[in-house]
């Protein structure tokens, strides 16, 4: 697996030669994007935080790993923090941030001792200024979205806000903020040590119907099929789910690159794989994910709030078969209202498990109207 | 500047506007709910959508590029706004056929022509029903408006969003009620409220129960700022004076007596003015500072305890008056103060409170705001447009010019530099007004010089004004404030709407009223000089101590 191998400050030292426009180069000459889901250029992005005149910037890990069903950057967290910390450092040297944030994942209290002896230690060795802090999240799914990342780390409550500006612009305390998830970072670092760099590996959380679920490393457009073969599914699946955002698809012989997922209806998003067994209903599987979103919505926006309870009650009386046909309608259009008026990520892709399983899927969704 | 397709004409915009202003000054309204005046707009109710290049955008949040296309009218930004608002309706439900005038949802639903209502009510809330202000979460639509209200134009923070998802709904901390928290009551929440979610602590009721007692001597006293206000609840534009109509209005609803606090406001000046002379010759403590507004006398209280010695121990004008009403004016008509019954009608939600404070010896009964005296005289039917106007009852019904410009904000200074400066100077003003006191700046200040030496006085209004001004309130001899933005015009019971332009009209309409009348000092008012001449004494006299002053309590802030 390439995205344990440890950079051994090689990384930073290469970053101090080359200065921070000649790090901005490299990074886009070996094509390193986000991994967070947007798939955004990491050079551009570092770009408008260094154009930003400003005393003060900042960088944030983004570690709320919170997505059901993702579980790399946790891997990442154990297996190789040593080059994470190298890749925050050579973010925040480049950008000239002297303060950085790893904004921790509630869940995952149990890696932050750890983190904080390694951050210790490569920060005295690596004879830099920048200060590494970690925040831990209080366990909210939301807290996941950059801006209210910022929000929670200012110490107001983690709601989002819309943008622009963007972060890199103004973010954290009002200042230029450049935000990666913890795969973005340890890449960034790997890109610029290892001539044999590879940017279209990508690591697979595989869980659901599989005897050995794990994450996985394969390169961009790997058959569906071969990667859950590697988990060994758990007698014949039906579907997949690209984590609770990105909806769901027929399991079948794709190449999963994001324009083959995203004709599915689905997003790929970061690698999330849930394999589906074929006795499981499609429509237990959307109730259970509008439960989660009706919970973790965090309620500013009129349509994520009151449409997601909303959804999760329609989807109640269909259950029970009580629904008629215009109940699938409704389902159907608030679903789409929801994901074109929604303030954030969240709320924009609360419905998108929905709406593709009701592209994939139809038939379950007309079985529940039937007359008996 | 920028060009851009805006509903299929090309059209030069400014660069650093929204699409919402851009549209505003092309002529084209977008409805919105949760944008409010002078505060940055959070883009949570997401019904003021439009298409930009096809993808739905709030209009309010958003600045366009060059060449971007722009529809507002389309099926798709329609649709939009509609089904927002239908999901805003599960929960609101039938409360918008109440009091329509100022549900600005009501109106929306007319304005996006909302014909369906698909979805279940989905959670139930216990009202919190303060001394004053009232919540009910049950017809909260979370736009945001008050909490931003009393967090960034208050700076009180009394109230704030807590639980997610669709629990997510306006609470002060820690769930608590409204009435024991650090909340100064102040209503300005009320006032930007777009779906009566808070309202006053309405007292319509209780009054008309007095009204109808044979036994009581009900009598009605009127604030300064309600003769400018109380016509727009009737369809006056704003900053009408209805004085007139106003007396004749509330004497066919049965009050005995219709009363000024105008008087009220002459005897605070004249207690107030002599506590101040009486400091200067003291040597302090300085700045003195007014305490007309119970809004903000509850902010000291919560928030600053070192204050207490620098405030006027003065009640304020209404409880002044009350306590004359049931005292002189009881004496004079040979009426018991048990059969008196007082009323005040105020621009205000926090003197609600202040008639029931134990530090003070209320002569007050009852409170009603603007908004409810209105509700009253339509309760009784009233024409009011075509009432014949008539005038205060005396004795407690003359006024100067002075009390009525304590409605607006830096009133009560100029109104007690006049009293001040000629009292303490023996001379008369040239001219009385303090122009530098008045206006809408957050903060105003002056210099004037009373027998060779140099006062510095200022005035703030709104809470975050108030907060900067008290950082360096040592550097003044005297200080008014006012919790509420623009002063009593702009107070949390005034009639809704209640905006900037709305509170300036207001004040004009008071100065205007001040600038014609004869008498203009609180010291030339005859019912002043007869008061303390049989009654009183002279400022600051026992008697006058005993019923026109009060004391303070410390409160928390949590």
């Amino acid at each position: 697996m390439q995205i344990v191998k440890k950079t051994q400050l090689k990384a930073l030292k290469t970053a101090r030669e080359l200065g921070p426009l000649g790090v901005i180069e490299t990074l886009n000459k070996k094509k390193v994007v986000g991994r967070g889901g947007a798939s955004f250029p990491v050079s551009d992005k570092w770009n408008y935080a260094i154009e930003t005149k400003s005393d003060k910037k900042y960088v944030i890990c983004n570690a709320d790993e919170g997505e059901p069903g993702t579980f790399k950057d946790k891997l990442i967290l154990i297996k190789n923090p040593e080059t994470l910390i190298e890749g925050i450092i050579i973010a925040s040297e480049t950008i000239g941030a002297s303060e950085a944030f790893i904004y921790l994942r509630g869940e995952y209290e149990g890696l932050r001792k750890n983190l904080e002896i390694k951050i210790k230690s490569i920060v005295k060795k690596s004879k830099t200024n920048v200060s590494i802090e970690i925040v831990i999240g209080a366990g909210a799914y939301i807290c996941g979205e950059e801006t209210a990342i910022i929000k929670s780390i200012q110490g107001f409550r983690g709601q989002p806000y819309f943008k622009p500006p963007f972060p890199p612009i103004q973010g954290l305390f009002g200042k230029p903020t450049v935000i990666n998830n913890v795969e973005t970072l340890v890449n960034i670092a790997q890109a610029l040590c290892f001539s044999d760099y590879n940017p279209d590996l990508r690591l697979f959380s595989v869980s659901g119907a599989v005897k050995k679920p794990g994450v996985y490393e394969f390169k961009v457009g790997t058959k569906l099929t071969t990667v859950v073969e590697k988990a060994k599914p758990i007698g014949k699946p039906k579907a997949v789910y690209f984590g609770c955002f990105g909806g769901c698809m027929e399991y079948k012989d794709l190449e999963l690159t994001p324009e083959n997922i995203c004709k599915e209806e689905c997003i790929h998003g970061a690698g999330t794989i849930i394999v589906v067994g074929e006795k499981t209903s499609i429509i237990d599987m959307a109730y259970i994910i509008s439960k989660f979103y009706t919970f973790e919505s965090c309620g500013k926006c009129t349509p994520c709030r009151e449409g997601t309870i909303q959804i999760l009650l329609l989807l109640k009386k269909l259950r029970a078969k009580k629904g008629e046909r215009k109940d699938l309608e409704l389902l159907k259009e608030l679903a789409l209202h929801i994901k074109e008026t929604s303030l954030c990520g969240l709320g924009q892709s609360s419905t998108n498990h929905i709406i593709s399983a009701m592209h994939n899927f139809p038939n379950e969704f007309e079985e529940l109207i039937k007359k008996q | 500047m920028i060009k851009i397709t805006l509903n299929g004409k090309e059209i030069k915009c400014e660069e650093n506007k929204t699409i919402y202003d851009i549209c505003k000054d092309n002529d084209i309204i977008i409805p919105t709910l949760c944008k409010q005046e002078n505060i940055a707009p959070e883009a949570r109710c997401r019904i003021c959508l439009v298409e930009m290049n096809g993808k739905l955008v709030t209009s309010c949040s958003t600045y366009p590029k060059e060449g971007c296309r722009i529809v507002t009218d389309s099926e798709k930004a329609k649709n939009a706004r509609k089904r927002n608002t239908e999901l805003m309706m599960a929960n609101h439900g039938k409360s918008c056929l109440v009091d329509t005038k100022s549900n600005e949802l009501c109106k929306l639903l007319k304005e996006v022509g909302l014909d369906e209502f698909r979805f279940d009510k989905t959670k139930n809330y216990k009202q919190d029903l303060g001394s004053s202000v009232v919540r009910d979460n049950n017809k909260c639509i979370n736009c945001g408006r008050c909490v931003d209200t009393c967090s960034k134009i208050q700076e009180i923070y009394a109230i704030d969003f807590a639980g997610r998802g669709y629990n997510e709904h306006v609470t002060p901390y820690f769930e608590k009620n409204l009435a024991s928290v650090s909340c100064i009551k102040c209503g300005q929440c009320i006032l930007n409220c777009p779906v009566g979610a808070i309202s006053e602590r309405e007292h319509i009721s209780e009054v008309i129960k007095v009204l109808n007692e044979k036994k009581k001597h009900v009598i009605v006293q009127i604030a300064p700022s309600i003769r400018v206000s109380l016509g727009e609840e009737f369809g006056y534009s704003p900053g009408t004076i209805v004085t007139g109509k106003m007396v004749a209005a509330f004497k066919k609803c049965g009050f005995e007596k219709v009363f000024d606090v105008d008087l009220g406001a002459d005897m605070t000046i004249m207690e107030e003015a002599s506590e101040f002379l009486e400091r200067l010759k003291k040597g302090g403590p300085f700045p003195m500072i007014t305490t007309c507004c119970p809004g903000w006398i509850l902010f000291m209280e919560h928030f600053y305890h070192d204050l207490f010695d620098h405030m006027s121990s003065c009640k304020s004008p209404h409880e002044m008056l009350g306590m004359l009403t049931k005292t002189y004016y009881a004496k004079k008509a040979g009426l018991l103060k048990k059969d008196i019954i007082v009323v005040s009608i105020m621009p205000c939600t926090a003197k609600k409170f202040e008639s029931t404070r134990v530090e003070l010896d209320s002569g007050v009964d009852f409170v009603l705001t603007t908004r409810e005296a209105a509700k009253l005289i339509k309760h009784f039917n009233i024409d009011f447009k075509n009432l014949k106007d008539e005038n205060f009852d005396s004795p407690l019904g003359v006024s100067t010019g002075a009390a009525t410009i304590f409605g607006a904000t830096g009133g009560v200074m100029e109104a007690a530099l006049r009293t001040a400066y000629e009292i303490g100077t023996k001379q008369k003003l040239t001219n009385p007004d303090f122009k530098v006191i008045r206006g809408m700046d957050g903060i105003k200040r002056g210099k004037v010089t009373i027998n060779g030496r140099e006062i510095k006085f200022a005035a703030a209004h709104g809470g975050a004004n108030v907060r900067k001004l008290i950082e360096e309130c040592h550097d003044y001899h005297f200080i008014e404030i006012m919790a509420c933005p623009g002063g009593c015009v702009g107070g949390g019971g005034q009639p809704i709407p209640t905006n900037s332009e709305i509170v300036k009209k207001r004040a004009a309409a008071l100065y205007s009223s001040d600038s014609k009348d004869k008498l203009r000092k609180s010291h030339e008012n005859p019912v002043v000089k007869q008061i303390y001449k049989e009654y009183l004494d002279y400022p600051l006299s026992k008697k006058a101590e005993k019923l026109l002053h009060t004391k303070y309590k410390k409160r928390s802030q949590f």
